[in-house]
């Protein structure tokens, strides 16, 4: 029994650094921004198909198609920022812009199934096969092992940005306080940009890496997406190390669930979770200094 | 949401008095009927009654109280599967489980309001898609009692109404239904114009667009959101009603969250905030991709296309683009003057 719960240990781990990887875009543009990014479930989906087409299509290597997905994911997030973000911003509406990017969502949704077709691709990372014992009876698959390695990584990179370059403090700042940063001579506009760059790449790689994990359909990043509003809000909208947290827990979770009682229930305990933080702790499992939405 | 959403669509709406609006919506609704006489578009007709009801009922919470919510497509799950349950399992009539569907609805929105009742913009909007991730996901699961992904089969029409000395009027007849539903349609529309017009409206409004100085004036804010919250969603309740016992068949995927973006795309395209406005929207985001239907997946595309672009470019959506359109008009022959 022990050895199960270790094995659904490590795969709640894979998945929660995934759904991390996804929420800390969401997460990030809610810090600077104090919006909400719909269209972040279809970069993710557009991510994992560009990860399928350059792996199977193309013939090229599953890692260097993160890389690809990667790229793709912030191409996309400059995009949204351009077209949608941006020119909205002077409007001043906390609404505007997340119903928006909902029509932007069902857009790019329904142009993939057109393109691409209701029927789920079959995307075995060739890693998927390869499995690493580890005694008492469990094992991590090679791709597992990538996914933990690659998230904690580039969460880690994401750490050391936020920390040491001018940037990253910035980011900070704005996420602190708007005003004060302004007038301290952070470019708003510069910033946003480069906040949608990152958390759209980091949404695109969680795609490449949750593509052999997820059914991969058009709307395969909604199933994530609705998880990683759940894990935004548990952590703290705009609480990084919060979000962290939560992502692992959700993770946790799920893998808990799956072996233990039903598939079927995992939406419904991550979402009276949601609830009940809501409720009772809105402003997330660390508490910060952020009170005006709630 | 911000004033300056909202100040576009302060004009005035109706040039043509009340009254006669109301005659032309009830000789339309009387007419359709017999200008679409084969099955596939008298469908479309009794959908088109009920996505208007499902627009206004969101409207109202959206539109009137600034309340986004994004779980509209549960409460009408809830008022659907109630009312089916109901009369399945304990064999109540028709209209009693009707009542009880709506009642359901309205409940399940002032619980969600009562509880998220300290939340406001995105986490408002979070906390109602989790209600309604949380209410399919119990729709599919709850196999002992909705049967699951299975759904339900052979809900019966409203019984025949049998008035002395005229024929029996039987829902069976697509016409029929689509006066029961297109009738109940406008008699909400008329009970929400009425409620938007009273004070209630104005406290709404007030509520809407900055709620601290609601509250330094004595409003109970909290109170008045439940209040919105509960009409709102007891209006999609009686949709719900209505979808299945026009169907006949209930599955958990007809209520999944892309419905309550469908139902907000009609309120934002037709005017949020507007009376008029999510009418028109419903009606146009109906038919249009009907019309297109030979351009396949269109329909979807269509949806979201117009509701970026809308949100874009005119946040007033429809109604405000016949006012612009109608101020051109006005100011190109200003002999003939405006209705104002």
């Amino acid at each position: 029994m022990s050895s199960v719960l270790l094995q659904q240990t490590i795969n709640g781990i894979v998945f929660g650094s995934l759904y991390v990887l996804v929420a800390l875009g969401l997460t990030l543009i809610y810090g600077v921004l104090v919006q909400i990014n719909f269209a972040h479930a279809d970069v993710v989906t557009i991510g994992a198909f560009a990860a399928y087409f350059f792996t199977f299509t193309l013939g090229g290597n599953y890692l260097a198609s993160i890389a690809v997905a990667l790229v793709v994911g912030a191409a996309l997030g400059w995009l949204v920022n351009a077209t949608i973000f941006a020119p909205l911003r002077e409007r001043g509406s906390e609404l505007l812009p997340l119903i928006a990017t909902i029509g932007v969502s069902i857009l790019l949704q329904n142009a993939m199934l057109l393109w691409f077709g209701p029927i789920p691709y079959p995307f075995d990372s060739p890693y998927s096969n390869e499995v690493i014992r580890l005694g008492g009876g469990t094992f991590i698959t090679w791709q597992n092992l990538i996914i933990i390695i690659v998230s904690t990584l580039t969460i880690a990179l994401l750490y050391a940005f936020m920390k040491f370059t001018f940037m990253g403090k910035a980011l900070r700042a704005v996420a602190q306080d708007r005003e004060t940063a302004g007038l301290m001579g952070i470019n708003p506009s510069q910033l946003i940009m480069v906040t949608f760059v990152i958390a759209s790449a980091l949404a695109g790689m969680g795609g490449a890496m949750l593509g052999p994990i997820l059914v991969l359909t058009p709307f395969a990043g909604t199933s994530v997406i609705v998880k990683a509003f759940a894990i935004v809000i548990i952590g703290g909208f705009g609480n990084v190390e919060g979000t962290i947290i939560a992502g692992l827990l959700v993770g946790l979770i799920e893998s808990y669930a799956t072996q233990l009682v039903n598939p079927g229930l995992i939406d419904i305990i991550v979402f009276t979770l949601l609830l009940l933080m809501l409720a009772f702790r809105p402003t997330g499992l660390i508490a910060e200094k952020r009170e005006e939405n709630v | 949401m911000s004033s300056q959403d909202h100040a576009a669509l302060a004009g005035p709406t109706h040039r043509l008095s009340r009254g006669w609006w109301l005659l032309a919506a009830v000789v339309v609704i009387a007419l359709l009927p017999f200008v679409f006489q084969d099955s596939y578009w008298r469908t479309n007709l009794i959908v088109c009654a009920l996505n208007v009801m499902l627009a206004i009922g969101l409207n109202f919470i959206l539109g009137f109280a600034g309340q986004l919510n994004l779980g509209h497509s549960a409460f009408y799950g809830i008022g659907a599967y109630v009312s089916t349950l109901l009369i399945i399992k304990l064999g109540l009539p028709f209209w009693a489980a009707f009542v009880v569907g709506i009642a359901a609805a309205g409940v399940a929105g002032m619980a969600l309001s009562i509880f998220a009742v300290r939340l406001r913009g995105h986490y408002l909007a979070i906390a109602s898609l989790g209600f309604a991730v949380i209410v399919h996901q119990v729709l599919v699961n709850w196999i002992s009692m909705t049967q699951g992904p299975l759904g339900l089969y052979g809900i019966r029409p409203p019984p025949d109404i049998a008035l002395p000395g005229l024929p029996v009027i039987s829902f069976g007849n697509s016409a029929n239904m689509f006066y029961l539903v297109a009738g109940f349609a406008l008699l909400f529309y008329l009970l929400l114009d009425q409620l938007a017009r009273s004070p209630i409206g104005e406290t709404l409004t007030a509520i809407r667009e900055d709620e601290v100085s609601a509250s330094s004036l004595g409003i109970d804010c909290t109170a008045w959101k439940v209040f919105a919250f509960g009409v709102g969603s007891a209006v999609a309740g009686a949709a719900g009603a209505f979808y299945a016992s026009f169907v006949g068949t209930l599955v958990p995927d007809a209520f999944i969250i892309t419905e309550s973006f469908t139902i907000l795309a009609m309120v934002i395209v037709g005017g949020m905030g507007s009376l008029s406005g999510p009418v028109w929207g419903a009606i146009l985001l109906t038919v249009l991709p009907e019309v297109l239907r030979g351009f396949g997946d269109l329909r979807f595309i269509l949806y979201g296309a117009a509701l970026t672009l809308v949100v874009l470019f005119m946040p007033g959506g429809m109604v405000q683009a016949a006012q612009t359109l109608r101020a051109r008009i006005g100011r190109s022959t200003p002999a003939t003057g405006s209705g104002r």
